[in-house]
């Protein structure tokens, strides 16, 4: 059962547009992240949700009802806003029982009931503190357990984990996933960063200038972008650009700016012709780096097809700059000019130094390629 | 460089010095008014030739004073009830909803205040004569109201603009409704603030004259209104006694606007 189903969502504000056509079900219990880039409209469309926005067009139905116009007092959702939002003029205590007094819950039952969520999220024994003498993390809290207390079938969190330290975020991130896994509801997570995503979400949607592009689990999103937007804002890539200069079955021929003609092995047909611009993706986690230039694969600028139908792609290029990043060195490679940057793990012993000149190889089949209007094409 | 931080140090001097003289002389009238209020003959001169408080008896023994007070008294706490009540819904208003309404509202509110008064005033009078309201103190609540009204409102939006809207956000959705929101939660946060701008309306009620001369008959006569009566008739020292009166309360009432504004901070520095 879906939880909630956002159809066809748009939000115009004058002349801007800040969500365009965002159609998702949400299943029932399920932790779902909205990931994008400031601007990208996915506060937005969260306050949709919540009833703090109304839609331009569109239908929103919680548990199977059109809330579409329905006021934000009227949904059963609850958010914790990215400034938290706790009332000064009340206790900690006052701001948890807050939505249990609007519910018209006896006195000694919502001070019970939020003691209780306290306790829950580590504040018990702060609630006769006034919230603004609070540390971000603890104003985290208390905002958790204020939305928490009121038992609603959806927990709206908008970006609450953006004003935290580093540390503190990731503690945060795992106590979030444990009180998501005890309670079973529904969760839609608003953030930016991409880590806090693939850390909280059984499903990530990535939204970008209004669109909900793709959504999927982690792995689904990170290994099999819907387009290049995806595949460049999820981690670091190099993307290469190139030409086709030949389609054979099974394989496409592309010349690249590196210098170096590349074979994309494809078992299907990939809608490309002669003379089609594509973006190459190459991710650092599929290039290795091997010393000796001259590696007897490489014979000039062919790349050999192996046999299982996957190609071995070389290039040769100088290392221009180590970066140490601790637990990674990110080597800065000149190709024939063009820059891109291959990693190995910081416990390498064979220290590589600027000026050295190496190789880069990877398997074809790990290459992603991409349209000139971004969209992927399917090898 | 010693000698700048000195001429630095005389100019300071010298604009403190002459900032006080131009205080003191705006307020020196005030204290003629006050020391007055206190003389001991029937004449008004400054100062006094003895001293004595047999006007501020004859002020409570005066029948016709006492009603113009209690009237000056009745008509502020209406105009600041009306005038706070219509400002705080205007700017609360903008602030949630900023339509095409909502950006002609500040012009429209601040209309009262660049007519003049006389103009307001006796096309007032002829207006409440049509609808029946000529002689009662709502006439001259009403009148006041259009001038306490845009203070009350341009006090609110600074004091709007300071909050943080996501609260009202917060209260909504933990399932407050909008009456509930804004008594739970706004009104905690802005409280001093009507308070600050009711009390601007009270004191504006008291000292306007023009329109409550147009608008006010004997049974409804107001302080100023009266004082001026009075003047034309003998200028003695009971016009300094009310006046007096005005400003003690003018004064009590903007110190329990600082008190108000200044709570917050007088708790801390006294816990």
């Amino acid at each position: 059962m879906s939880e909630i189903t956002l159809t066809e969502l748009e939000k115009r504000y004058g002349e801007t547009t800040a969500v365009e056509d965002v159609s998702v079900e949400i299943r029932d219990g399920e932790l779902l992240c909205l990931l994008g880039p400031s601007g990208s409209g996915k506060s937005t469309t969260l306050r949709m949700i919540a009833g703090l926005e109304t839609p331009t067009s569109g239908e929103i139905t919680l548990a199977g009802a059109d809330v579409t116009d329905q006021p934000a007092y009227e949904r059963n959702t609850s958010t914790v806003f990215q400034d938290w939002a706790l009332f000064p003029h009340k206790t900690v205590l006052e701001n948890v029982a807050f939505g249990l007094k609007m519910r018209d819950v006896p006195k000694e039952e919502r001070r019970e009931r939020a003691e209780a969520m306290l306790e829950r999220v580590q504040m018990g024994g702060y609630g006769d503190e006034d919230p603004t003498t609070l540390s971000g993390g603890q104003k985290q809290r208390v905002a958790l357990a204020r939305s928490l207390a009121v038992n609603p079938d959806v927990l709206l969190l908008d970006e609450p984990l953006s004003n935290l330290d580093k540390r503190l975020r990731e503690d945060m991130q795992i106590e979030l996933r444990e009180i998501h896994e005890d309670l079973e509801e529904t969760f839609v997570h608003v953030t930016h960063d991409q880590d806090e995503a693939f850390t909280l979400a059984d499903r990530i949607g990535i939204m970008d200038q209004g669109e909900l592009i793709q959504v999927g689990e982690p792995t689904e999103v990170y290994e099999n972008p819907a387009n290049r937007f995806i595949e460049g804002f999820l981690g670091d890539t190099n993307f290469v650009d190139s030409e086709v200069v030949g389609v054979t079955d099974g394989a496409i021929r592309v010349e690249t700016e590196l210098g170096y003609e590349l074979v994309l092995p494809t078992d299907r047909d990939p809608d490309v012709v002669e003379g089609t611009e594509l973006t190459l993706s190459l991710r650092p986690e599929v290039l290795s780096i091997e010393r000796d230039p001259a590696a007897d694969a490489v014979e000039g600028d062919e790349q050999p097809v192996l046999a299982d139908g996957s190609t071995l792609n070389a290039v040769v290029g100088t290392i221009e700059n180590v970066l140490y990043r601790g637990s990674t060195v990110r080597y800065s490679v000149s190709v024939n000019g063009t820059a891109m940057f291959a990693e190995r793990t910081g416990a390498s012993t064979d220290a590589l130094t600027a000026g050295e000149e190496i190789r880069i190889e990877w398997d074809g089949t790990d290459v992603l390629a991409f349209r000139a209007d971004g969209s992927r094409v399917t090898l | 460089m010693s000698s700048n931080l000195r001429r630095e140090r005389l100019e300071t001097a010298a604009f403190r010095a002459g900032y006080l003289a131009l205080l003191a002389l705006m307020l020196l009238p005030l204290l003629v008014v006050v020391v007055t209020s206190f003389s001991g003959t029937g004449r008004l001169a400054f100062p006094p030739e003895s001293y004595s408080l047999m006007w501020y008896v004859e002020f409570l023994d005066s029948v016709r004073w006492l009603d113009a007070f209690t009237n000056s008294i009745v008509i502020g706490v209406g105009t600041a009830l009306v005038a706070t009540l219509l400002g705080v819904m205007g700017a609360f208003g903008q602030e949630i909803d900023d339509g095409s309404l909502g950006s002609i509202l500040a012009p429209l509110v601040l209309i009262p205040l660049l007519i003049p008064p006389v103009i307001l005033g006796i096309t007032l009078l002829m207006y409440f004569n049509e609808v029946g309201l000529r002689g009662s103190y709502a006439s001259i609540v009403l009148a006041h109201t259009l001038w306490a009204t845009p203070l009350v409102y341009f006090v609110m939006r600074s004091v709007f603009s300071r909050f943080d809207w996501q609260q009202l956000d917060a209260a909504q959705d933990l399932g407050a409704g909008p009456v509930q929101s804004f008594v739970h939660v706004v009104l905690p946060n802005v409280k001093h603030g009507i308070f600050v701008g009711g009390l601007l309306a009270f004191i504006i009620s008291l000292q306007e004259f023009v329109m409550a001369l147009f608008l006010s008959t004997p049974s409804t006569e107001t302080i100023p209104v009266l004082a001026w009566t009075e003047i034309r008739q003998a200028l003695d020292p009971m016009v300094s006694v009310v006046s007096t009166f005005l400003i003690v309360i003018s004064v009590v009432g903007i110190l329990l606007a600082v008190v108000a504004t200044n709570l917050e901070w007088l708790s801390k520095q006294l816990s």
